[in-house]
């Protein structure tokens, strides 16, 4: 199936060490997990080779697509506001990455994931399960109709019937993306703008630089013709890596 | 018009949501590709993820990335790509289960030019702000990724032998024997 492989059109691809101020923090005060679960031994250097300036294209062989449109139709229409999510996934050289698998997930309206972790701290959705698993087009974009997620209170598990809860996750949209090589594998997540919340979160501000954490913030755009029905957020996700030539139009 | 530079998007945590059907069935076995067997010598990989206080996680996400039985990536960057082995795609998911144990079925990769057979390791969880990446060897063999690690910490990159085609790479996030992990 063509259709499904990613187009790769500038290689070698070369990938250098990051900001670290662009970066999260692994240690994240307040996020008690965090110490538990991140290395202590300084992480080893090592010089890219093949291996690692390689990945898998065709990931979409290998796992199930799920369609553009979670927020449902007619009967089966999930609650809340309906949003339209337009985004553009491109390298360092601002080069669209197409034919890019990208998984998302995120809670209903009311800050509830369809997940056995989770807590009946607000109610399921039937019409809505909160996933989608998409490829990118040509141009880098992916396109989603869903509902705009709640805010999700994280817990922490100090008490067993009415456990305390730790901080309010502002409203956020959850992403896993394959890009050309294994180093420009990227989990991420997305905020709206205008939250409250997003000045509280730690998640979202273990990013030190405050200019990397407003890359991590949806847009809202001027309401146009189409859709119609829905409230339209941009976003850019930014990959690892770029071309040995640098892009020219 | 030369485009502006982009700086990579910050990573985030898993999250302790990831939804169970994004672990496809079949994800984690590599030696099948749409039903058509991959060539080469069929291997089992598992292993264990503990955290600080030895607890096993749950619900972990394990990807792993590696060239085929000939030592070729499927990948245009490898200037052998045209002899890959069309049915070894060379990506897997496994996610680990309530004793925090993780599995794939793979084939023995081969060398690749200037590297020791070995597998990349990806893991992604609730509590890792960042993914973590690793390295798995068959041998304490010369490889310049294996000496880039302290002479001591080698020996937990090399998967132990259990069987006549099965590995073990247990994984300890820090602690104890914590795995080395990689700054990229």
């Amino acid at each position: 199936m063509l259709s499904t492989l990613m187009k790769v059109d500038a290689f070698p691809t070369l990938v250098q060490p990051r900001d670290e101020r662009t970066q999260p923090a692994r240690i994240v005060a307040g996020y008690p997990q965090t110490p538990l679960r991140n290395p202590a031994q300084p992480l080893v250097r090592r010089s890219p080779t093949l291996s690692e300036l390689t990945g898998p294209l065709d990931v979409a062989r290998r796992v199930k697509l799920l369609g553009g449109d979670i927020a449902g139709h007619g009967e089966r229409q999930a609650i809340g506001q309906l949003i339209h999510l337009k985004v553009r996934v491109m390298d360092e050289d601002g080069a669209p990455v197409g034919g890019a698998v990208v998984e998302m997930w995120q809670a209903n309206a009311a800050g509830r994931y369809i997940h056995p972790n989770d807590d009946d701290h607000a109610p399921p959705d039937p019409n809505f399960y909160g996933a989608a698993r998409l490829v990118t087009d040509e141009s880098g974009t992916f396109e989603l109709r869903t509902v705009k997620p709640g805010a999700y209170p994280v817990r922490l598990v100090t008490h067993p019937v009415r456990p305390a809860t730790a901080w309010w996750r502002p409203p956020h949209v959850h992403f896993s993306v394959f890009g050309k090589v294994w180093l420009s594998r990227l989990v991420t997540q997305m905020y709206f703008a205008g939250e409250p919340l997003n000045a509280l979160d730690p998640i979202l501000n273990a990013v030190p630089d405050a200019a990397a954490r407003e890359r991590l913030v949806a847009q809202l755009v001027p309401p146009a013709a189409e859709p119609s029905d829905a409230l339209v957020y941009e976003h850019q996700i930014v990959l690892r890596g770029r071309g040995a030539t640098p892009a020219q139009p | 018009m030369k485009r502006a530079a982009k700086i990579p998007t910050g990573e985030s945590t898993l999250g302790p949501f990831f939804p169970p059907r994004y672990v496809d069935a079949g994800a984690n076995d590599l030696t099948l590709l749409e039903g058509r067997k991959a060539k080469g010598e069929a291997i089992e990989i598992s292993g264990r993820v503990l955290q600080a206080d030895g607890t096993p996680l749950e619900n972990l996400v394990v990807e792993i990335w590696q060239a085929d039985a000939a030592g070729i990536y499927r990948h245009p960057a490898d200037p052998r790509q045209g002899q890959a082995d069309p049915n070894f795609l060379g990506w897997g998911r496994s996610a680990t289960d309530a004793d925090g144990q993780y599995r794939f079925k793979t084939i023995r990769p081969g060398a690749v030019q200037g590297r020791a057979p070995h597998i990349n390791f990806m893991i992604m969880y609730s509590g890792l702000m960042r993914i973590l990446k690793t390295t798995l060897f068959f041998e304490d063999v010369p490889d310049p990724v294996l000496s880039a690690v302290p002479p001591g910490r080698k020996v937990l990159l090399v998967a132990r032998k259990q069987g006549q085609n099965s590995f073990r790479f247990d994984i300890r996030l820090t602690g104890e024997n914590e795995t080395p992990f990689f700054d990229d």
